[in-house]
């Protein structure tokens, strides 16, 4: 069998199966993250500190020391640890529910904060480990377990777009959202993703990628068809874009 | 910095006994009356190459606690009742995580946000815990500035021995009570403990650590559980502390902690000077709660006056700590412009139970 770790790295743990649901955008991400790290050589220094929910399973598959913070309070955690090991790296990692939901206001002011963190948000649309509830980024009209006729934004408001409230704050030093539905986007991703890093490695600031990915089972498609929705509607109204990049600034003393 | 003695608010005490012991860094959101450790704080942490940081609300706060307690360092918040339900997700966490902090709360009237106005209404949620789940917190109750600076060093040491928090709580009066207090010199009692063997830094020195307070399989969950209580029951035995005097021969014992249990001293001598044989015990520890004390009560007791500035909490762990051998008695004030309850009425309330 061919030696995946001289391809991947040391980071990538291949030896466990993921929980990952088939066709579910959390490995892509996962690999991704941990191939960032890889390049930039950080894995013996850098900490996961996961959500609650499908991205809290990210850091089984990193060789790298982990911390599963309670509910939306990653960012919180990821605060308290920067404060007192500095030089170590630590990034977030979990869902939009974990994130934007109960997490929005410890994910706002991490982010306002400044601090050299690195938050992963992987946006599915839907709370996916509970079994398919509406979340803050669930669509206009999704149908979910709680918005059984659709979400209806006159009562449960619009889909919440969190690197656009980001954009105005100054300590955010890298901000973008990209999605994992086509190879191009995979290929803009892992950009993204290592340049949030190193923004953090260079001490310039907080970073912020916002992931657009399917979820085959909480939206109940196949996985051709949540690619399909993940690459149409889903990034039509969460258009991948870079914000803000300010990663060339170089070392900050 | 060296032995010295000053004038300070015991809020203030509080801020530079967590310093002169090795915190380094404190994370807090204002609240009456607990600000004044955090201000402190904000002043004396960069002299010993620390931090205070200002967190945006109290469930940050203690999740930014348990982000760095889980590094090995020592580190505390401050805050008063309200906060301190606020700070419950994350003290929970810390508590099936095995994470070591110090916790300061300033106890005021509740329930809601009650007032500010000081009393001892927190006993429940700091000895029964306001998270989910089967777990204990070590719980201080220090009756004066003099005890936060004495006590503290072993704050530290119970937090790291157990690695576990450790919360002070002291009534909104004591907190912000004046008074001279010989504060010791620095010493970093958290380094006494060795943290490289579970302390989450990085893989450079150690395999891969996972910190993970849920289980994956119920086996795990049981696991985990069944450490904890043998952890709990381990503190339980060996680290009940109390304060008694003169109830050797006593009629009526006086059970107070904090501020009334300092008034005891004063009560008892003014009584045993009538001729009374009155004595008193003064938890220490809220938890463990320090039964063997009651248990060691000798036959000559006949009644117990629990004295608190709430409406009876402390007095089920009397009732337990007795189970049924002698007759339990209550006199307790909160709220209103003078919560406590002054010596006068103490000296009254014994006086009638002796008198029965």
């Amino acid at each position: 069998m061919e030696n995946l770790s001289a391809k991947y790295g040391k980071t990538l743990n291949l030896d466990k199966l993921t929980s990952y649901c088939p066709g579910c955008g959390h490995g892509i991400v996962t690999r991704l993250v941990a191939e960032a790290i890889e390049n930039l050589g950080i894995m013996e220094r850098t900490i996961a500190i996961v959500g609650i929910g499908c991205g809290g399973f990210s850091h089984h598959y990193m060789d790298i020391d982990a911390i599963e913070a309670t509910h939306g309070r990653a960012p919180s955690f990821a605060v308290g640890y920067k404060l007192t090991r500095p030089d170590n790296i630590v990034f977030t990692y979990a869902g939009d529910g974990d994130t934007s939901a109960i997490g929005l206001g410890d994910l706002l002011h991490a982010a306002n904060k400044g601090m050299p963190i690195t938050t992963i948000m992987v946006n599915n649309t839907v709370f996916g480990m509970t079994g398919g509830q509406m979340s803050p980024t669930s669509l206009e009209g999704q149908v979910t377990a709680t918005t059984v006729k659709g979400r209806d934004v006159s009562k449960q408001g619009y889909p919440l777009l969190v690197p656009e409230l980001m954009r105005a704050m100054p300590g955010v030093k890298y901000l973008a959202r990209e999605t994992v539905a086509t190879p191009k986007g995979v290929r803009k991703t892992k950009k993204s993703i290592q340049k949030a890093f190193d923004c953090q490695v260079k001490g310039l600031g907080y970073a912020f990628v916002e992931l657009i990915v399917p979820c085959p089972t909480g939206l109940k498609l196949n996985v051709k068809g949540s690619y399909e929705r993940c690459g149409k509607e889903m990034t039509d109204y969460f258009k991948p874009q870079v914000f803000k990049d300010e990663t060339e600034q170089g070392h900050v003393a | 910095m060296t032995q010295e003695t000053l004038f300070l608010k015991n809020t203030e005490t509080f801020a530079e006994s967590l310093a002169r012991c090795g915190v380094k860094y404190h994370f807090a959101y204002p609240i009456t009356p607990a600000t004044d450790v955090m201000k402190r704080m904000a002043v004396i942490l960069p002299q010993y190459g620390g931090e205070m940081m200002q967190m945006e609300s109290e469930l940050a706060v203690s999740s930014a606690l348990a982000g760095a307690a889980c590094t090995g360092t020592l580190v505390a918040t401050s805050s008063s009742g309200p906060g301190l339900t606020l700070m419950h997700e994350a003290i929970g966490f810390m508590c099936a995580a095995e994470l070591p902090c110090l916790m300061f709360d300033s106890m005021r009237v509740g329930p809601g946000d009650g007032d500010i106005i000081g009393a001892q209404s927190d006993y429940f949620v700091a000895t029964r815990g306001g998270a989910h789940g089967d777990y204990h917190v070590i719980v201080l109750a220090p009756a004066s500035g003099q005890e936060i600076a004495d006590i503290m060093p072993h704050g530290v040491r119970l937090a790291y021995k157990y690695r576990t928090p450790v919360l002070f709580v002291v009534d909104g009066l004591s907190a912000q009570t004046t008074e001279s207090t010989t504060l010791p010199a620095y010493n970093d009692y958290s380094a006494e403990f060795d943290t490289s063997d579970w302390a989450y830094t990085g893989t450079q020195d150690h395999p891969k650590r996972a910190l993970i307070t849920g289980s994956y399989s119920h086996q795990d969950g049981y696991e985990m559980n069944e450490m904890l209580r043998a952890k709990y029951e381990k503190i339980y035995d060996n680290e009940q502390m109390w304060e008694a005097e003169q109830v050797e021969d006593a009629d009526l014992v006086i059970a107070a902690f904090g501020i009334h249990g300092r008034m005891c001293t004063d009560m008892v001598a003014k009584m045993r000077a009538e001729g009374k044989k009155v004595g008193f015990i003064r938890p220490i520890t809220l938890w463990p709660f320090p039964d063997r004390a009651f248990a060691a009560l000798p036959d000559s007791v006949k009644n117990i006056l629990v004295v608190e500035m709430n409406h009876g909490q402390m007095i089920d762990d009397v009732r337990l700590a007795v189970n049924g051998r002698i007759p339990v008695h209550f006199l307790g004030k909160t709220g209103g412009d003078m919560p406590m309850c002054t010596l006068a009425e103490m000296i009254a309330e014994a006086n009638r139970i002796l008198g029965e």
